[in-house]
């Protein structure tokens, strides 16, 4: 028992998100060699210890089990991905012109970076494992704010801080697809703001998976100094395929004493997409996250963004809405751990299933031992439009101290007969009236989001709630 | 040999440990069986006194089961209680759940709502100290059209007292019109307790209602200063309200002997 | 009695290191019946959650005297033994224990004796009879599911089983409808009877004291007692307002 009572308070045990119980018939993934993971190391021309990392990581991954608790990924044969695709281009452009005309028609489809024109600090664009465009505004620059690729970042002035930090907020022992991250990861952001500095506008960093049957395995990392505050905005996409295709990103935010980081994320991968994402924060004292989570697309999600207060007054804002739809189960939610005193922690969710989907919203708020004089508060609200759809709730509270607040509420229902009547006597008709419906629903969300963000949103809850009639 | 008996419909994170505790207990239960007639009314008190109990119901249409089970500080110091139901039509099954301490028990009470209208409520109360040990898993089963279910647990913990509350509510499909509740309340009195919740819903069916709330933590300050203000101490205070955890358990007992006789008893 | 029943000098008190009240002179006796008036935010509540011990109040200078002995190092639940009573302005809900319980279990506490269940449970049906409630409420849990007015009589209530000798109204009559607050002030009446206790009414309205009988009224303007009179203050703030001690102060 007492040796058990410390464990959680400790950010580099494992916090088991997967399973550990052998999965019968299923073999480890023939897909993954070490020549394989040689060859990206070279292709990345990774310091030495990176390639230690990832060898280590691959015999993790080869030890550890799948996971048996959650959504099926038996649809996701290891065997098929071809875990590292480099698109054909040249590396890092720092001018838009430069990148290549395809993918550029491609983000510019997607508002990038049109959005950072007008409303961003700096853009970071993905596409498949390489970051093709990274650019921040000059004025952010001067204040010290570092914002590039990973990769380059890793070879350069940073390079000892990435080491100091790199995977030791989500070890690759956290879970099998922590351990696949950290042998093949490639690509995503370095984020470094200085002591005292707030960057006034959101930074923002967009993903694209384009070849079929690929992985995206970037690596975002993220340090916000003492006193300072940030707003980071993460975009996802990916076209469909009849491959499956599959993202283990992983995130992993360090907030100083004192600091703020916001970490918004609109999720719309294509429906083929088993996105095993790992995304964990650390908050000093004094210190806040703010996590905003949209998730709209994939095939299957295991999404849990947890955050580990770990310096007194530390605290969690958590604010999520989760949309299923035809094929999809998203098994989504966050975890929480209170370490230190007078910690805080409120979450906020809303998860709407539809047209046979399913959705799962699973939590886990630990208050430990030390954690005196802190609260937590969940709120989970669940709306199912169809018999065909499913909705489950699967909350945990773990709590070691009397000197806490802790309370949780669920609901689970449909939409209001009466609420599309009285939409419908205004004149609406019945498909515009529950897709309003759902938006005021998913408001918690997008009332968080940047303005053409939450028209974004709002778009994609329209999008998906077309045809919902008949 | 040791083994945990009362695993729920569906899991939380590993590395939290609710999977239940793993307990050593005789191979052969103790089996008692319940058949209800249509109509027919039964209130049944059973104090724990075997290690190892079965309790197998069947309720036909309109029929009526209240099961009081007790565990007093007298009885084995360790108990698992498997409990099951089923109710026809319109049949109702009820399970108090009364602890007053007791080193370990382990409990597993599921109930089929089948029968259109029929329902189900557990109400437990618990008041543990020292080290003892709690684990609780209890499912109301949605199958029948109308179906209702409540799941209420009020407790108290002290010193090193550990507690494991899984609830479930579970809406299968063609449940149409159901609906279900849990509520939990728990009182820590202790920097040293562990508690740990996990209040599932899950929902294959479009037209159901379906909450949780649960509230756990210490005594409300403001709380604390109305009740001083009318002259009682703190710890008279904290004693008046973790004695009302479980008087309001024993308060929702509807027939007057039983509860009479339970209050007299134990509290 | 004695004189100097309660004796208030010099009262400055805060919260979270800021002052509410400022050097509050206040002198009750044994039988009498003081209003405290004043408008919003004067600091009202203030004064009657520093004479209760309210934990979030910091007495920052002055004295505060009971029946003789200084209330300063007394707890809350001391300061109710002694014979203080405050009424609520917002009673607190009580989940899992019924009126009758809470008020048996309190009277036990502050005499160290066992009361008889049955005859308590008759005096509170007298009581409730009295405030016109309906018995079914001493079965209830206090104040849970209470509407406002039926608190503030289950404060009322409280205060007629436990007789203090120090009872203070804090906007008791705030949020009844008239004839609740006719049902009240007969309570009030009740315990006014009592000589040898005293009252303090803390109101923004002149309604409940039309019935009661009133010894002195002080008119308390940002966290200060900027008058004190007779019961004739009472109907000159009914037909004029704060208005003029409000300036006074500026």
């Amino acid at each position: 028992m007492s040796a058990e009572k410390t464990y959680v308070e400790d950010v580099n045990r494992e916090f088991y998100d997967f399973r550990y119980e052998e999965h019968a018939g299923y073999k480890v993934a023939s897909g993954l060699t070490e020549e394989i993971i040689r060859q990206i190391s070279a292709e990345k021309k990774d310091p030495d210890w990176m390639l230690e990392f990832r060898l280590k990581s691959l015999e993790v991954f080869n030890r550890l089990k799948m996971p048996l608790w959650g959504p099926s990924i038996e649809g996701l044969n290891m065997d098929n991905i071809v875990t590292y695709v480099r698109p054909d281009t040249e590396r890092m452009h720092a001018s838009w012109d430069e990148v290549p005309a395809d993918i550029k028609d491609t983000f510019e489809r997607l508002g990038i970076p049109k959005s950072e024109r007008e409303s961003l600090a700096g853009v970071g664009a993905q596409y498949d494992s390489e970051l093709v465009y990274h650019n921040v505004k000059k004025e952010v620059a001067e204040q010290g704010v570092v914002y590039t690729d990973i990769e380059s970042a890793l070879r350069g002035p940073y390079g000892e801080v990435i080491r100091e930090h790199f995977m030791k907020l989500v070890p690759p022992e956290d879970h099998k697809f922590a351990a696949l991250h950290g042998a093949v990861w490639s690509g995503g952001s370095f984020v470094y703001v200085p002591p005292g500095v707030s960057v006034e506008i959101p930074l923002q960093s967009y993903f694209r998976l384009n070849a079929p049957g690929a992985g995206q395995f970037e690596h975002t990392l993220i340090i916000v100094d003492e006193g300072a505050d940030l707003h980071f905005i993460e975009g996802c996409s990916a076209p469909k395929y009849n491959v499956a295709n599959l993202h283990a990103g992983c995130v992993e935010l360090f907030v100083g004493k004192n600091a703020k980081l916001r970490y918004s994320t609109i999720e719309n991968w294509s429906k083929n997409m088993y996105n095993l994402n790992t995304k964990r924060a650390r908050v000093e004292e004094g210190g806040k996250i703010e996590w905003v989570s949209g998730s709209f697309g994939s095939h299957v999600s295991y999404l849990y963004p947890m955050s580990i207060l770990a310096g007194e007054g530390a605290q969690c804002e958590f604010t999520g809405v989760t949309f299923a739809g035809a094929g999809q189960n998203l098994d989504t939610g966050c975890k929480i751990v209170h370490s230190a005193p007078k910690t805080t922690s409120h979450v906020n969710t809303r998860s709407i299933s539809k047209s046979g989907g399913v959705s799962t919203f699973r939590s886990a708020v630990v208050v430990g031992a030390k954690a005196a004089g802190s609260k937590s508060s969940v709120s989970c609200e669940s709306l199912i439009l169809d018999k065909e759809s499913r909705s489950d709730t699967i909350p945990a509270m773990d709590v070691r101290t009397n000197l806490a607040d802790v309370g949780h509420e669920a609901k689970i229902g449909r939409i209001s007969d009466e609420a599309v009547y009285y939409l419908m006597s205004r004149g609406l008709s019945e498909e515009d009236a529950k897709a309003l419906i759902v938006s005021g629903f998913a408001e918690n969300v997008s009332r968080e989001l940047p303005l053409e963000y939450a028209v974004e949103m709002n778009n994609l809850i329209r999008i998906e709630m077309k045809g919902a009639i008949g | 040999m040791k083994k945990i008996i009362n695993k729920p419909i569906a899991e939380t994170f590993g590395w939290l440990h609710a999977g239940g505790t793993a307990v050593d207990l005789p191979e052969e239960p103790e089996k008692i069986r319940y058949v209800l007639a249509p109509g027919e009314t039964r209130t049944v008190v059973l104090e724990d006194s075997v290690p190892y109990t079965e309790i197998r119901a069947e309720l036909s249409e309109g029929a009526s089961l209240h099961f009081i089970e007790v565990k007093s500080p007298d009885g084995p110091e360790k108990t698992y209680a498997d409990i099951h139901a089923v109710c026809g039509k319109d049949a109702h099954f009820c399970w108090t759940r009364l602890l007053f301490d007791g080193r370990e028990t382990c409990d597993n009470c599921s109930a089929e709502l089948a029968g259109e209208g029929s329902s189900f409520t557990a109400d437990i109360g618990y008041r543990l100290s020292s080290d003892h040990i709690y684990d609780v898993n209890c499912e109301a089963i949605h199958t029948g059209k109308r179906t209702e279910s409540r799941i209420l647990s009020s407790g108290v913990l002290a010193d090193e007292a550990d507690k494991l509350l899984r609830g479930t509510i579970d809406f299968r499909n063609g449940c149409a019109g159901a609906v279900g509740s849990e509520s939990e309340e728990v009182l820590l009195l202790s920097e040293n307790i562990r508690n740990r919740s996990v209040p599932v819903i899950l929902c294959d069916e479009e037209d159901v209602v379906g909450n949780h709330g649960a509230s756990i933590g210490r005594p409300d300050e403001e709380l604390l200063y109305y009740m001083e203000s009318r002259g009682l101490s703190e710890e008279e205070a904290v004693e008046l309200l973790a004695a009302a955890k479980l008087a309001a358990v024993v308060n929702r007992i509807p027939d007057e002997k039983i509860r009479e006789e339970i209050r007299e008893k134990y509290l | 009695m004695s004189e100097h029943f309660l004796k208030i000098k010099e009262l400055s008190a805060g919260v979270d290191g800021k002052e509410i009240l400022h050097k509050i002179d206040l002198a009750v006796n044994a039988g009498e019946t003081h209003v405290i008036m004043g408008p919003n935010g004067a600091g009202k509540s203030s004064l009657a959650g520093v004479l209760m011990g309210n934990p979030n109040y910091e007495v920052t200078g002055g004295t505060l005297e009971f029946k003789g002995e200084a209330l300063d190092a007394l707890s809350v639940n001391e300061r109710a033994k002694r014979g203080i009573f405050l009424s609520f302005q917002n009673p607190v809900e009580v989940p899992g224990i019924s009126l009758e319980n809470f008020a048996r279990s309190t009277l036990e506490s502050r005499t160290g004796e066992k009361i008889r269940i049955w005859n308590f449970r008759k005096e509170v049906q007298k009581a409730l009879d009295a405030l016109e409630m309906d018995r079914s409420y001493a079965e209830r849990d206090l104040n849970v599911g209470f509407s406002g007015g039926e608190k503030k009589k289950a404060e009322v209530l409280q205060m007629l089983l436990l007789k203090p000798s120090l009872a203070i109204l804090d906007e008791t009559d705030s949020g009844l409808d008239v004839d609740a607050v006719r049902t009240v002030s007969r309570g009030v009446r009740e315990f006014q009877k009592d000589k040898e206790a005293a009252l303090i009414i803390i109101t923004h309205n002149a309604a409940i004291l039309s019935s009661l009988k009133v010894d002195k009224v002080h008119i308390l303007v940002d966290g200060r007692i900027v008058t004190s009179g007779g019961p004739e203050l009472i109907e000159k703030i009914g037909r004029e307002g704060f208005s003029e001690f409000e300036e006074k102060k500026a």
